[in-house]
């Protein structure tokens, strides 16, 4: 090998996060201006948004049998996911800590759809804590 | 045969390796991805990033036994 990188994930495309969403089975309403939350000052927030940032967003994400959604951010040249984490609202079951499982799903469409364009081959790979992806001439 | 392997971890972490590359080409290769997933936080250079692919070797032979 080499060489070793880290990358921390950041939402840029709104069409590979609609395919993660389809993928992971939630349902992404686009245009959806609120989505729900605890609603008081209570509330466990995520990322680096506070809780008057909560309640508010630009499209938002329904997540089957969870009472909260997730909204959706137009963040300078990306969009943050801002939820409730508070544990009545079951998001943090399904999407993980930190959304890691949506910010997953949607590294892999990203990158499927990226790379094949750009002529690689990609085979996908189940691990026991997550996804590999090699990508070959 | 070069690669580059990536593992999303369930946690949403990306680990990005590039196999099989010999110097600095690997950095470039591997640069479209990072630019598509967000930000890269951390980078580790192998031994092999410092190998100079156009490296002549030069071979002393003894003539004389």
């Amino acid at each position: 090998m080499s060489h070793i990188s880290k990358v921390e994930v950041e939402i840029q495309s709104l069409e590979d996060l609609k395919a993660a969403c389809k993928q992971l089975g939630f349902q992404f309403c686009e245009g959806q201006k609120t989505h729900t939350w605890y609603g008081t000052a209570r509330a466990s927030v995520s990322e680096n948004n506070t809780e008057t940032d909560l309640g508010k967003c630009d499209h938002a994400i329904k997540v089957p049998k969870c009472k909260y959604e997730i909204g959706i951010v137009k963040n300078g040249n990306h969009f943050s996911l801002l939820w409730d984490s508070y544990y009545t609202g079951g998001l943090e079951k399904r999407i993980g800590k930190d959304a890691g499982l949506l910010k997953q799903a949607y590294s892999v469409q990203r990158i499927n759809r990226e790379a094949r364009i750009k002529g690689y081959r990609v085979v996908q790979k189940k691990l026991t804590n997550g996804i590999r992806l090699v990508l070959s001439f | 045969m070069k690669e580059i392997v990536l593992d999303i971890s369930n946690d949403g972490e990306v680990r990005i390796e590039t196999r099989g590359f010999k110097g600095k080409v690997c950095l470039k290769e591997s640069q479209f991805l990072k630019d598509l997933l967000g930000k890269q936080t951390f980078q580790q250079l192998t031994p092999t990033y410092y190998v100079n692919q156009k490296q002549e070797t030069k071979k002393y032979l003894n003539l004389c036994g």
